[in-house]
């Protein structure tokens, strides 16, 4: 993945300056930075939501996020969470679901999962989509320190299983740390990566 | 988490989930659409009986207003003949056919106009205008510019529709979910694939409402583009009735169809839309 931005404005105002992202297979980079400098948006321009930017973007083929809320689809059983998005087959999607700790919530539509399940079923989504590059919006914010602590163990073991390069989102350095991402932080008006 | 959007309750009765005995759960909503809600409406349409009885005692002229024994005794001799069921037949035909015209060509324009605010500006003044002219006038233009025939019938009942459908699901549209439509771009979910499992499943409950409406709505104006026009259907029989002044006959066909809507309302849409709605229940 290789992302050379020249600017994005909102109405007018730049938000994020010149910068250039480049990540690797089995790279790990983590983009930090206060809230509202513009890391979620820097993430939606990697990801291919927002195509409103000036600069030159190339991504790999197979793309996974987490973002920072689970959604999940409510209407689709747990297993067809994976399933569905991700065209994973059964198996393969059992057994990640198996992976998060979710064995035999497969029937169980996401209202009737905790918090912490729908997180970690989307967590299986994404690795069930193979993905060369995976994002990730925030996915540990609002969870207790030992939900948060159990998540980013798994990623981490579903990220050296799989080989994926990995863009997490955060504002806390402690979690890339953990994840074994390299930090890069993001200030100014408009916003760099340094 | 999902949004709150319209409970379960009130669109159907939830159904308690197999594995619990009914009345296990304190669940309310179940309790409160089950048998005490039978109990009212029968109660309302006995009362409804009663008092049809009385004022055709007191009216005392079977002809000008027959009583329900009387309509009773015609709808079973209509519907021992055959008469009825060839005729509400071709009736139900034709509400089929414009039905789901209306439904897919309404839906497909409603979603296109909620995705695009663009076509919606283009488009919204012609909605307006279709939206405000009587089903009437659709109707004999239809039969003028196409001739007396099946195509302009259903033509005529669908276009009246349409625009009904449109506004419904437009609405719908603008009210969906935008974090899920990102989620299905990076995933990369093919267009059939996010329409069935991403968008459809957030507009069941207005498709719900549009079709609700639609089968009120069309049934009533496909009775009038039969009065008008074809030699067959529960309109064409009324209108036969109409020129002998058959109150009985009327009230008998009338009934008859209302029965058969009713069953399709409670033998199809009810169903799909519980269906539809499992997801909301909380019970595993």
């Amino acid at each position: 993945m290789r992302l050379e931005l020249t600017s994005r404005s909102f109405a007018g105002r730049p938000v994020l300056g010149a910068l250039t992202l480049e990540v690797r297979r089995g790279q790990r980079v983590a983009i930090l930075g206060p809230s509202g400098i513009g890391k979620s948006t820097l993430l939606r321009i990697v990801a291919g939501l927002d195509r409103d930017f000036q600069g030159r973007r190339a991504v790999p083929e197979r793309l996974a996020a987490v973002f920072q809320e689970p959604t999940l689809l409510p209407w689709r059983r747990a297993l067809a969470n994976v399933t569905i998005p991700t065209g994973a087959d059964r198996a393969a999607a059992l057994a990640l679901m198996d992976q998060v700790g979710l064995a035999g919530k497969d029937r169980h539509f996401p209202r009737q999962l905790s918090l912490g399940q729908q997180r970690r079923l989307s967590l299986a989504r994404a690795f069930a989509a193979r993905p060369d590059l995976l994002l990730m919006d925030e996915p540990f914010a609002s969870l207790d320190a030992d939900t948060a602590g159990r998540m980013l163990d798994l990623t981490a073991a579903l990220l050296d299983a799989s080989g994926a390069g990995l863009i997490l989102v955060t504002h806390d350095p402690a979690e890339a740390a953990r994840l074994g991402a390299q930090p890069l932080t993001l200030s100014g008006t408009p916003a760099r990566l340094a | 988490m999902p949004p709150p959007g319209p409970r379960a309750v009130t669109l159907a009765p939830p159904s308690a989930p197999p594995s619990a005995p009914r009345g296990a759960q304190p669940h309310a909503g179940a309790r409160r659409g089950r048998v005490p809600g039978l109990v009212p409406g029968l109660v309302s349409l006995g009362a409804l009986l009663a008092l049809w009885a009385v004022a055709a005692a007191l009216t005392g002229n079977p002809r000008r207003l027959p009583g329900p024994w009387a309509v009773g005794h015609e709808l079973f001799a209509i519907a021992a003949s055959g008469e009825l069921w060839f005729h509400a037949g071709m009736t139900l035909f034709r509400v089929a056919l414009a039905f789901v015209a209306a439904m897919i060509l309404g839906g497909a324009l409603g979603l296109a106009m909620g995705r695009s605010p663009r076509l919606d500006r283009w488009l919204d003044p012609t909605l307006v205008i279709l939206l405000n002219i009587p089903a009437l006038v659709i109707i004999v233009l239809a039969y003028i510019w196409i001739g007396l025939n099946e195509t302009a019938a259903i033509l005529a009942v669908a276009l009246n529709k349409i625009p009904v459908v449109a506004v419904i699901l437009r609405e719908g549209t603008r009210a969906l979910r935008p974090d899920l439509d990102d989620m299905a771009r990076v995933f990369a979910m093919s267009g059939p694939a996010r329409l069935r499992h991403v968008v459809l499943p957030q507009l069941a409950p207005h498709l719900a409402a549009a079709a609700r409406t639609g089968v009120a709505l069309i049934w009533k104006i496909v009775l009038v583009v039969e009065f008008l026009g074809r030699s067959n259907g529960v309109g064409f029989k009324i209108h036969l009735l109409f020129s002998s002044f058959d109150v009985a006959g009327v009230l008998a066909w009338s009934l008859a169809f209302v029965a058969v809507m009713l069953a399709i309302d409670a033998g199809l849409l009810r169903p799909w839309e519980a269906r539809a709605n499992r997801w909301r229940q909380d019970a595993p």
